[in-house]
């Protein structure tokens, strides 16, 4: 059997356990609202009981530290998502503003400046209006500046578009070198968490490790591998390694024709970086492939236009009975009675025939500036024909844009641009959803609750109160047994 | 059960989600418009282009269509008043013809027919701001000359066959003008200032050779039947322009309509939205109002 001051002696344990595990509690409500923190619970362990004649007779508790509640499958499963929805989130950012170039004109009355739809259809239009009087010359002035309006309003978006790419390259760079921080710094802690605490959960310092990957995890897309001595080793989604225990790859950037490509090593992962999620991936892929894709388009309809009204235009009579139109320049292509300046792309297509339509929007612009050269007469009439003025407006119903006619093809351009938009935004608003309720989740198991704080605290504060008392009690008794009935000699 | 101890902060997300769709109504309410960007509605983006254009289309063929209209009524005109003028002429050549005229009233007759082929070769030469109408292409210089240096004298037409057309937004063309020569230098009998220069050649001199006269006579009233003829295109043309017109107009209406109701707000219904999202709103912040306040908390309780 125990003695009285064994029993003393575990009640002393008791209050230092206690304390120890009100110091836990009182450590998480200070840590309320610490970002990346992890509640811990303070864990109890039984004494070994001791043999005592045949009894086996307890020997207290004592508390061993306080163990953080986090489940690493769902912070993984967290960051995969973040890492989905930061992707489309950054894309989404960026093709919100490049739809901002091409709002739609809702008015039912006539173009306002900036929709290239209207300007498309004011431009023919022109041509419809001078039929009625070839040789007015307000209606050919009016061809002239729908001409510039519709040639401004395509460079423009064209330039607009051009802007956003650079911008995307510099964010891309910007992502990276913050890429490259954190990844230093895991590559840190984990040295440290290596050598403090190889077995187990280490703590604070792993808190800080998970706070930094669902950091980089925003930025780019990742794959956790632990390893051993609860190290970690980080690669980008498509296998490149970021970090090995404790050492860090940096990611390095340079310039590939103009545009930012990024390398890990030597080798270049700038497509597997597009594809592989985070910010970095939303921003690559609007940069390589949303902006590209629209830009395109419009290459092919300012390439379309110019060309084909060029054409058609130095095929007539102008209003001076000039006819004979003739190459004025052999390196740009450029005719006498060209409306638009030729495209860039124009001399080299013809010899070789090709079909690079490259810069011909941002290089789009009315060259014209003299109204009687628009030609509204065939070749060999006289100035009062409207043939060719005809044959101009009747390029709006032709397919001369990629087997389409102008007006359609800048339809099917909208509505391809304003499906994308949508699917992205549809896209992120469930992933997004799913990150919150992950997030959820995680927080339900590993942030502090104050109310369960204040339960613990109470429980403790009891515990400690009740050990206290059974301290004095031990002691009651035991000064009645040193005393040993006589009277008083010790209380 | 463990729950998630920030609910504050879910619940002051859904509050911004609530401010943006209410920002968003708003806009749709003060704009009137329901479309503001291509996401919002991609497919009603793409038609709205076509839709647009058009209206456009029909606008422009409107405004054109007035023009025209104004020239065609010029032509139709003047062609009336030469109708009336060879009708006079006609007249006159048959009491000259019937031989009870002295030689002097004879001359008299051919002054005054020659007066009135002065008044048909303007008429020709009928100009709408500035184009002569019946010059075909060359519109730039006046198309009739008369030279007297032979007798009879010999009008010539500078002019040429061009025809010019209107095309109307379905596809279809309307005719502008018909060339001077074919209304008044018609092949053989049909030709008006052939037959009026033979005529004032008869006269002329006094004394008629009523043979040659009647048959000349009868040469005009086969021209004027003639430009009559020609006069009937340019008829159809105004009632085909009209009618044109009218169907344009009515098709704007329906493409007007059509383009409203696909890029317009629906007012009942995104004020019943708004009104949802702002009841929601007043809820969500009460509701955090309530949680949020400190006396939830069980430390203040112990």
């Amino acid at each position: 059997m125990g003695t009285i001051s064994s029993a003393l002696n575990m009640m002393s344990q008791t209050l230092d356990a206690d304390q120890s595990a009100l110091n836990i509690v009182a450590n998480n409500v200070a840590n309320a609202n610490t970002p990346g923190y992890t509640k811990e619970t303070p864990t109890w362990q039984e004494n070994d009981p001791i043999l005592i004649k045949g009894t086996l007779v307890g020997d207290g508790a004592t508390q061993t530290g306080a163990e953080s509640q986090r489940d690493r499958v769902l912070l993984e499963r967290l960051d995969q998502q973040q890492q989905l929805a930061s992707a489309s989130g950054s894309r989404l950012t960026a093709l919100d503003s490049i739809q901002a170039l091409f709002t739609p004109d809702s008015g039912s009355t006539s173009s306002t400046a900036g929709d290239i739809g209207s300007d498309i259809t004011g431009f023919f239009k022109s041509f419809s209006s001078l039929e009625a009087d070839p040789t007015d010359s307000s209606l050919r002035t009016s061809v002239l500046s729908s001409a510039s309006t519709l040639a401004n309003d395509v460079s423009s978006a064209a330039k607009s578009l051009n802007e956003q790419r650079s911008g995307l390259d510099q964010d891309a760079i910007g992502v990276v070198s913050q890429v490259n921080a954190l990844t230093g710094a895991i590559a840190q802690l984990n040295t440290q968490i290596q050598s403090i605490s190889p077995n187990a959960d280490a703590g604070t310092l792993e808190d800080q490790r998970q706070l930094d990957l669902s950091q980089l995890s925003q930025l780019i897309g990742i794959n956790q591998v632990s390893t051993e001595n609860n190290g970690l080793s980080i690669t980008t989604t498509s296998g490149q390694l970021l970090v090995s225990n404790g050492s860090n790859y940096q990611i390095t950037s340079g310039s590939v024709s103009g545009v930012t490509h990024f390398f890990v090593g030597s080798a270049d992962a700038t497509a597997q970086l597009a594809s592989g999620g985070g910010s970095l991936g939303g921003d690559l892929t609007a940069r390589d492939t949303d902006i590209p894709n629209t830009l395109a388009s419009l290459d092919q309809l300012a390439y379309s236009i110019t060309t084909k009204t060029n054409a058609q235009n130095n095929a007539g009579t102008d209003a001076n009975g000039a006819t004979g139109a003739a190459v004025t320049s052999s390196t740009t292509g450029a005719w006498t009675l060209d409306i638009f300046s030729p495209p860039p792309t124009l001399v080299a297509n013809t010899s070789s025939g090709g079909t690079d339509v490259s810069g011909c929007a941002a290089a789009m612009s009315a060259v014209m500036t003299d109204p009687d050269l628009v030609t509204a007469a065939s070749l060999g009439q006289g100035t009062g024909d409207n043939s060719n003025a005809i044959a101009m407006a009747s390029l709006a119903s032709q397919t001369i844009v990629n087997g389409q006619t102008p007006t359609n093809f800048y339809s099917n351009f909208v509505s391809t641009l304003g499906s994308t938009v949508s699917n992205v935004q549809t896209e992120n608003t469930a992933q997004t959803a799913s990150v919150t309720q992950l997030q959820t989740q995680s927080n339900a198991l590993s942030s502090v609750n104050l109310n369960d704080e204040a339960a613990a605290l109470t429980t403790m504060e009891r515990s400690y109160q009740a050990a206290s008392q059974m301290f004095a009690i031990l002691n009651t008794v035991m000064a009645s047994v040193l005393n040993l009935g006589e009277q008083a000699t010790v209380t | 059960m463990r729950v998630d101890p920030t609910y504050l902060s879910s619940l002051t997300t859904s509050l911004d989600q609530t401010q943006s769709s209410l920002q968003q109504l708003t806009s749709e309410l003060s704009s009137g418009v329901r479309v503001t960007s291509l996401s919002t509605d991609p497919v009603a983006s793409g038609q709205n282009v076509l839709l647009l254009n058009q209206m456009q289309q029909d606008d422009s063929f409107t405004q054109s269509s007035s023009l025209v209209k104004g020239q065609l009524q010029v032509a139709d005109s003047a062609l009336g008043s030469v109708v009336s003028q060879l009708t006079q002429v006609i007249t006159l050549a048959t009491s000259a013809n019937n031989g009870t005229m002295n030689s002097s009233n004879v001359k008299s007759i051919s002054s005054q027919i020659a007066g009135i082929l002065g008044e048909i070769t303007t008429l020709a030469n009928t100009s709408y701001q500035g184009q002569y109408i019946f010059a075909g292409g060359q519109t730039s210089t006046a198309p009739f000359s008369t030279s007297t240096a032979t007798s009879p004298a010999v009008t010539t037409y500078s002019g040429d066959e061009n025809i010019n057309y209107l095309q109307m937004p379905n596809g279809g063309k309307i005719q502008l003008n018909v060339p001077g020569d074919q209304i008044f230098q018609g092949s053989g009998s049909n030709s008006v200032f052939a037959a009026l220069n033979s005529l004032v050649a008869d006269y002329a001199s006094g004394a008629v050779n009523t043979t040659q006269a009647v048959a000349d006579t009868n040469a005009v009233s086969t021209a004027l039947n003639y430009v009559s003829q020609q006069r009937v295109t340019i008829d159809n043309s105004i009632t085909h322009l009209t009618s044109a017109t009218d169907a344009v107009a009515s098709e704007q209406t329906q493409l007007t309509a059509a383009q409203t109701t696909l890029m317009q707000a629906d007012y009942a219904s995104v004020s019943t939205q708004l009104t949802l999202a702002e009841t929601q709103q007043t809820a969500l912040e009460s509701v955090i109002a309530q949680l949020g306040s400190t006396s939830n908390s069980l430390f203040s309780k112990i």
